[in-house]
């Protein structure tokens, strides 16, 4: 008997010995770490919402409606209205022509505050809507009795999994839209990604073994470089990006990994965005990853952290602090032109949208009026193994910026000042 | 009818006594200076040869007699390799009406734009009092001047009499003395004077039965050999005024052109050609299996070699066989992503080497090598030990057999079979495949730790990859193992010679130039297998510019010989 169990016991060890091996060998192979540190990029960014709202009954009144007549989106609007025979081409023809000809024409993309609330716009107000994203706050939140001293309250979500206490209210704001939905467009800003634009690195430093550690140090960049694509513009391995050097854009806190997940304590990040050309920040407080790290290297998860609501006005509504690629504003009808007209395409109102990320923000009280300024914000994110060097690299049109040949504001000829009008 | 070379062991005996001979003779033992003591062997030379401009000497001609701005919009035919070197292709290959035709549009264009207000005056020497005036004067000057440049060699007075009278004839019809020396020159690009390397025999013979080419066609042969280009107007001056006749001058000569800016040009070009890597216009991978190729890393791959070629040879004054053991990666980001190693540099070359832990050593472990030989979606041993062999050590392989059955060695997603090795050793057992597989599997199996675009892996299908291999009777280890191995190898340096020598002749040598091919061995081996040190060799050499009257090269050539397997 006593043989049996340790003829037994033998075998179970021999098994869980060559398991171990097995798993070491594995680890020790992984070609992504070299001396506890390994770099990512970022090779896909949405933001994590949920099931459309057909699937999960999210949205009991309906879908978010945009302007009845698109001249609305102008503040004085008389004489703007679409004409009796009038194409819906003509008349955006004819909205354009006027908005940029007199400073008067001032529009509600670019002035949301001087908006009347918005009925058309819809949230989700489904009950049970099961939603990607991680619990930041550790909390299950509700607006009827908060869980935790929570001067914004909210209700939180269920996770796609049950969990509980997911802070994603971001998605309560856009779910209900239908160019959020799995067909929509305005999930989709990682193509500007993909072509370039922006890009985004993380860096692990201090790993002993990459599915536990107590302790690791995390990067998180934006990226100096373009991302590195195949033929078929899929993101490539093992290409090598420099960080940006502002040191806005460097974030660096510390993490840990447990059965292959990293964590991540909070940190301010903020990594570039771009929309017609027109440059922009992209900042998340408070941010956190939660990913899921396998042996070849491949991370998925979330970036989650709390955006300020102008801040996620400015970038994804309006655009009005966009700049140019010399660093200096964009033109005028460029920033306007481009928000009104993705509030045209996309089917909602500018100050709706203000409201609502107002009504639905979850932290940051401000401390004299007890508004809550930011929203919880979630983004799933997939990242390849790469090489991070942290090396001021020159452009390829360094010499020709040197020598006066920089880029120079195509879209408005006029002094800044006189374009500043909104 | 083929003359057979004289056997292996005789002619390593041979090497090897005149090599010890030299050592013994010379103080310096590795330098680029050819051995002082040294007497060329006598040498039945080889016939004089018609070759063709490659398009590299094409274009760099042009570039050299009107200048690198001058665009040459032209797609030229696909070069014929033979005996495993396009400089040997050219001596044998025709000219179809396609590379005619592409020529011809070559020639109009770098007329018209040489021709064109804007830059005629760079170009004619002179100018009519009006453009509609036929200035003979100013023909003349301009035809003498660029037609010795473009025939390498001084032109007769009937055949500049026979260019100005085209050009007369031409003004005569469009009334423009610029129009028609455009119309001159066109005929000049694309006369065979130009588009041929015509070689002449000098009239007096040296001595009895043997004799040199002419002058300019030993200032054209030295200039090609040493720059990729035409002669300059120094060359051509010292054939014209007959000095380079004299040994001192013919060496003052080669120096210039060995320590001038397009010396590495020509070291360049001829490994473009020894490495096959034409071979690129066609090479094509997987997209789904190999990402990271596109155009971008194939021109990456081929100049890394290159720099890594010329940075060890030339700026190093390195040993050639420490070609197939350095470490030396030069990387831009686009190869980084192959290779797997980080590039801060963006825009440019970053100098460094190799990890240690993917165990790459010489230019066999390169991409430009390793992707060149491989199939479209998969590594090869076999590709890669038959180029191992026939590059490196100038061995013949044969085609397989047309009824082979290929269907287990395609095969690599079996599991029964995970790796090449797996698959080779199943196929290898035919009778008809072993005998041939048997001498170029072992050397390629060394690589198997680099997929078919090069990258660095451990695993096929989940099993550990085994890169013991062979070459010849050595064994050893993967990539490191093979470049000792190929270093050590005996037919490596002699090898090269050959190549070099049939690069500098465009033919095979002939049975009477083998005592002066082991007089090369054994100078490349005195100077420490400095490459420099061989070509200057060559270039100053009797037998380089000896000619054999009546020599029929289609009967004599020489070829690469049957691998046997065995290095002694």
């Amino acid at each position: 008997m006593i043989s049996n169990v340790i003829c037994a016991k033998s075998l179970f060890c021999a098994l869980l010995c060559a398991l171990l091996f097995t798993t070491v060998q594995a680890r020790a192979e992984a070609e992504f770490l070299v001396d506890g540190s390994a770099g990512f990029v970022v090779s896909s960014i949405r933001y994590a919402l949920a099931a459309d709202a057909e699937e999960n009954a999210g949205c009991p009144e309906g879908m978010t409606t945009g302007y009845a007549d698109k001249s609305e989106v102008f503040i004085v609007h008389d004489g703007l209205q679409q004409r009796d025979g009038e194409s819906e081409d003509e008349h955006l023809k004819r909205l354009f022509g006027v908005a940029f000809g007199a400073e008067s024409v001032r529009n509600l993309c670019m002035n949301p505050e001087l908006g009347r609330e918005d009925p058309g716009f819809r949230v989700v107000t489904g009950e049970n809507v099961p939603v990607f994203g991680i619990d930041m706050d550790g909390a299950t939140s509700s607006v009827d009795g908060p869980a935790v001293q929570d001067a914004c309250p909210h209700d939180d979500f269920a996770g796609m999994n049950g969990e509980s206490g997911i802070d994603n209210q971001y998605y309560r704001v856009v779910g209900c839209s239908a160019q959020y939905q799995s067909t929509g467009l305005s999930n989709s800003f990682e193509l500007e990604m993909l072509s370039g634009s922006w890009g985004m690195l993380i860096t692990l430093d201090g790993v002993d073994d990459i599915a536990n550690d107590d302790e690791v140090q995390v990067g998180i960049f934006a990226s100096a470089d373009p991302i590195q694509l195949s033929p078929n513009r899929e993101p490539l391995p093992y290409a090598t990006y420099a960080l940006h050097q502002d040191p806005r854009f460097q974030a660096r806190t510390t993490g840990r990994i447990s059965g292959g997940v990293l964590t991540t304590d909070p940190v301010d990040v903020r990594i570039e965005w771009v929309v017609n050309s027109i440059r922009l920040d992209r900042p998340l407080d408070d941010a956190r990853l939660h990913m899921i790290l396998d042996d070849e290297g491949v991370m998925d998860g979330y970036l989650a952290g709390y955006t300020n609501v102008e801040d996620l006005y400015n970038y994804n509504y309006s655009f009005r602090n966009g700049t140019d690629g010399t660093g200096n504003l964009a033109p005028l009808r460029l920033r306007a032109g481009s928000a009104i007209g993705k509030a045209f395409v996309l089917g909602y109102t500018c100050e709706g949208a203000y409201q609502a990320l107002y009504e639905f923000a979850d932290a940051d009280p401000d401390p004299a009026t007890g508004r809550c300024r930011s929203i919880s914000t979630q983004y799933q994110i997939s990242a390849l193994p790469a090489f991070v060097v942290n090396e001021a690299t020159a452009s390829s049109n360094a010499e020709l910026d040197a020598a006066g040949f920089g880029r120079t504001g195509v879209y408005d000829a006029r002094p800044a000042s006189e374009a500043e009008g909104r | 009818m083929f003359v057979k070379p004289v056997g292996t062991f005789a002619r390593y005996v041979m090497g090897a006594a005149l090599a010890l001979w030299l050592i013994a003779a010379t103080s310096a033992g590795a330098s680029n200076a050819a051995p002082q003591l040294l007497a060329e062997p006598q040498s039945s030379g080889g016939p004089a040869m018609l070759r063709r401009l490659t398009e590299a000497q094409y274009r760099a001609t042009i570039a050299d007699v009107f200048g690198p701005d001058i665009p040459i919009p032209a797609r030229f035919e696909r070069a014929l390799r033979a005996e495993g070197l396009i400089a040997m292709g050219t001596s044998e290959a025709g000219l179809s009406a396609f590379a005619m035709e592409q020529y011809n549009t070559a020639a109009s264009s770098i007329a018209a734009v040489v021709l064109s207000a804007e830059q005629r005056q760079r170009f004619v020497p002179c100018a009519p009092v009006v453009a509609e005036a036929f200035n003979a004067h100013c023909a003349r000057k301009f035809v003498q001047r660029y037609g010795a440049r473009l025939y390498r060699r001084t032109l007769e007075a009937g055949e500049v009499g026979g260019l100005l009278d085209v050009a007369r004839s031409a003004h005569a019809r469009l009334n423009d003395f610029y129009a028609a020396l455009e119309f001159t020159l066109v005929g000049m690009l694309v006369a065979p004077d130009f588009l041929l390397r015509i070689e002449q025999v000098q009239g007096q013979p040296a001595e009895a039965g043997h004799s040199r080419l002419d002058i300019f066609t030993r200032a054209t042969r030295l200039s090609y050999f040493l720059t990729g280009s035409a002669p300059d107007e120094e060359l051509l001056q010292a054939a014209a005024d007959g000095s380079l006749d004299a040994h001192e001058e013919l060496a003052r000569q080669v120096d210039r052109l060995m320590s001038g800016p397009r010396y590495t040009g020509a070291v360049r070009e001829f490994f473009t050609d020894m490495l096959r890597f034409d071979l690129f216009d066609d090479l094509a991978k997987d997209p789904l299996i190999y990402p990271a190729f596109n155009p971008t890393v194939a021109a990456d791959a081929q100049e890394q070699t290159l720099r890594t070629i010329t940075d060890h040879l030339l700026v190093n004054e390195g040993d050639y066989r420490e070609l197939f053991t350095t470490r030396a990666a030069p990387l831009t980001r686009s190869l980084g992503i192959v290779y797997r190693q980080p590039v801060p540099m963006r825009n440019d070359w970053q100098e460094g080497e190799f990890s240690a832990r993917s165990g790459r050593a010489g230019i066999q472990s390169h991409v430009s090598f390793l992707a060149l030989h491989s199939h479209p979606g998969r590594s090869s041993p076999t590709l890669r030990g038959k180029a191992i062999r026939e590059v490196f050590l100038c061995q013949h392989m044969p085609d397989p057999p047309v009824d082979v059955d290929f269907t287990g060695i395609n095969d690599d997603t079996s599991t029964a079979r995970p790796t090449a090795r797996d698959r080779l050793r199943a196929h290898a057992t035919e009778t008809q495949c072993k005998g041939c597989h048997w001498l170029m599997d072992p050397a390629g199996l060394a690589l198997e730790h680099y997929d078919g675009l090069g990258t660095f892996r451990t695993r096929e299908n989940g099993a550990a990859i085994d890169v013991s291999g062979a070459l010849d009777s050595r064994e050893f280890v993967a990539a490191a193992g093979l470049g000792e191995a190929l270093s050590e190898h005996p037919q490596a340096t002699s090898c090269l010679v050959r190549r070099m020598y049939r690069f500098a002749t465009g033919r095979a040598e002939l049975p009477g130039e083998h005592a002066y091919i082991e007089y090369l061995n054994a100078t490349f081996a005195a100077a420490g297998y400095r490459v420099p040190a061989l070509m200057r060799a060559i270039a100053l050499s009797d037998a380089f510019y000896r000619v054999v009257p009546n020599a029929d090269k289609s009967i004599a050539v020489g070829h690469d010989e049957d691998a046997t397997g065995d290095s002694s």
